[in-house]
């Protein structure tokens, strides 16, 4: 049996009293996508975001064996600096190779402006893709994304699940969490949350 | 780090606004600096109260003295305006004039008495420049007794003279004949000879040799030491080093604080620090960036202000001018001081979480560092020491000693423990903020 490439443990997330995320077990295996449902404040972004290694859990532990590219929920990028500054800049911390190039290659394939234009000062939609870019860089193996295609249009949308498409096929994983029942059809494997939890339910019985 | 310092550096030079005010914020405090330096180094208007009826001439043993004249020579450091009692208590009181100088009635008579030693009267306000009034009021009598001592040398030397050949005299407005030495030498040869009349003259010959001493003795005796200070360009310096000292502290505690705390806090609201914190930035990090972003920033603001205040003062003649070969020594204190500021900043960033409210919260927090660093030790010991515990009065220290100190090294040494003591407290507990905040 082939090692998972994330393997989560009793991972739980607590701020003070409320508890965002109860222990919970979650495994990413190679050639996998899971889509994580459930309705606002379930746990879904916090689940992502321990996965991602951007929040600590409370309690339990994530063993991540390839590199994670993570799309959260709110575009996180310096608003003063343009889609290609940001891209270079992150492309650097990341230690690709060639932070230039990597920077230019995504900036193209999801059609972001190459004018020197503060990344702030962009639309709802470009400004997601450049988050969704952002995960690329180093290659990842394993993508996590937050709602991934809010505020992008049909065409932009299409993009998207072409790249989860190909990662899939080249062997990655990859786990995303939806409120969109029609992009569950895009994963093998369904997750759902209900108030921190994940519980055996359908989708649809969870949304009514 | 490197990259997110130059990150910031690109963000702040791409907020115009901000960026304007860096700018003009030297400017504005070299020359405010620079003004009060000038201010330090004009004279202060001291008000000249008459209620003797001063005449324009006074003669003191024959030697006449004009008054105005007399006052334009020594009044050298202050500018004297004549004033009645009455508007001269209220300009007091108004902080108009710093000083009063009161002749009082009678002085003009006691002074021609040559016996007596008649009084002016110094009344001072409470401001900062009263203690610099009193000695340059003091400097003032010392210069106006040197110009009446050879008078009344000259009036004691008259009555040598008398002693000496004879005639006439006057003394307290009465006329006298005295016989003198010569004199009585004339009438003891006209004696018959004696043991007496030789005792006589050998008295006569010993006081003649001694009496002819006395001008010279008299002379010694007003000027026992003589105090010469070589004219040459000397800067005001308590006031003109506080005021550049407190300038550029204030200016990098409040500028390395509200950058680093909004730089901090920007990284929340932009959701980056999520992204940073996946293995690509460590905490400690982070917190560098913000610690060298207000460094390099303060750095660049502490340098143009003390170039800037230099050649404001340079221009405007202020005595002194700017130690130039001290501000290399300056600008590592200013690069200390920012850095120390700036982990105070960064904690305050990752408190607030918000760049709205980390900049409220920075601006709030430096008026009350700014306050406590003006306490003077022994004037409320617990807001002293209070003040040790923050950067800016240590800063304020190593800026004086830097420019101004003959010899710096201990001072320097002893404010850089303080400062890089507090820095370090500083960034451990913004260490422990930015994760707090990420979370």
């Amino acid at each position: 049996m082939t090692r998972p490439l994330v393997r989560a443990l009793g991972i739980a997330r607590r701020y003070g009293d409320v508890e965002a995320l109860a222990p919970t077990d979650v495994e990413l295996s190679g050639g996998e996508t899971v889509a994580l449902v459930g309705p606002n404040g379930a746990g879904k972004s916090t689940l992502l975001a321990l996965l991602a290694g951007a929040l600590d859990p409370s309690e339990g532990t994530v063993e991540v064996h390839a590199r994670v590219g993570w799309v959260p929920q709110r575009p996180a990028h310096y608003a003063r600096l343009s889609a290609l500054e940001n891209l270079e800049l992150f492309a650097r911390l990341e230690g690709v190779p060639d932070p230039g190039a990597a920077a230019q290659l995504l900036l193209e394939r999801f059609a972001l402006p190459t004018e020197p234009r503060p990344s702030g000062e962009l639309s709802v939609g470009n400004r997601q893709r450049l988050n969704v870019a952002l995960a690329l860089l180093g290659e990842p193996r394993v993508l996590l994304l937050d709602e991934p295609t809010a505020s992008l249009d049909p065409g932009q949308r299409r993009r998207v699940w072409e790249v989860v498409s190909a990662l899939r096929g080249e062997g990655g994983a990859v786990c995303y969490a939806t409120q969109n029942l029609e992009e569950v059809e895009h994963a093998d494997r369904v997750l759902v949350l209900l108030g921190g939890r994940v519980v055996q339910a359908t989708a649809e019985e969870v949304f009514g | 780090m490197g990259l997110l310092l130059r990150k910031d550096l690109t963000v702040l030079r791409r907020s115009p606004l901000l960026l304007g005010a860096l700018c003009a914020y030297p400017i504005v405090i070299a020359l405010l600096v620079g003004l009060v330096a000038g201010y330090a180094s004009s004279k202060p208007r001291v008000a000249f109260v008459d209620e003797d009826g001063l005449p324009a001439v006074i003669e003191v043993a024959g030697h006449s003295f004009h008054i105005q004249t007399v006052i334009d020579q020594v009044a050298k450091e202050v500018t004297l305006v004549r004033l009645g009692p009455a508007e001269a208590s209220r300009e007091l009181a108004s902080g108009k004039v710093v000083a009063t100088i009161t002749v009082p009635p009678g002085f003009v008579g006691e002074l021609l008495t040559t016996v007596r030693s008649p009084s002016l009267i110094l009344r001072t306000g409470s401001g900062g420049l009263a203690p610099r009034v009193t000695q340059q009021m003091q400097s003032l009598v010392y210069r106006l007794n040197n110009k009446l001592q050879q008078g009344y040398i000259t009036a004691n030397l008259v009555f040598v003279r008398l002693l000496l050949h004879g005639g006439s005299g006057n003394f307290l407005g009465r006329r006298f004949d005295v016989l003198g030495l010569d004199g009585t030498e004339k009438m003891l040869q006209g004696l018959p000879p004696s043991k007496r009349v030789a005792a006589i003259e050998r008295f006569v010959r010993v006081a003649r040799v001694g009496l002819a001493q006395t001008g010279a003795a008299l002379q010694a005796t007003a000027h026992p030491i003589a105090l010469r200070q070589p004219k040459r360009k000397g800067r005001t310096w308590v006031l003109s080093a506080q005021v550049q000292s407190y300038g550029i502290a204030l200016t990098v505690t409040f500028l390395a604080l509200l950058l680093a705390a909004g730089a901090a806090a920007a990284e929340k609201e932009e959701g980056t620090i999520g992204r940073l914190r996946r293995g690509l930035v460590s905490h400690g990090q982070l917190v560098w960036s913000k610690v060298a972003l207000a460094a390099v920033v303060g750095l660049g603001l502490g340098a143009a202000i003390a170039i800037v205040f230099g050649i404001v003062v340079e221009a405007g003649g202020v005595s002194g001018g700017e130690p130039w070969a001290r501000l290399p020594l300056l600008f590592v204190g200013v690069a200390l001081a920012a850095a120390a500021v700036g982990a105070a900043g960064t904690l305050l960033g990752a408190l607030a979480r918000e760049p709205r409210t980390a900049s409220l919260l920075a601006v709030l927090v430096v008026l009350p560092v700014v306050f406590l660093g003006l306490v003077p030790r022994g004037a409320v010991a617990p807001a002293w020491w209070v003040s040790q515990l923050l950067p800016f009065s240590h800063a304020v220290r190593w800026f004086g000693a830097a420019l101004y100190d003959t010899d710096p090294w201990r001072a320097l040494g002893i404010q850089s423990l303080w400062l890089a003591g507090l820095g370090g407290v500083f960034w451990l507990l913004a260490r422990r903020g930015m994760r707090t905040l990420s979370a």
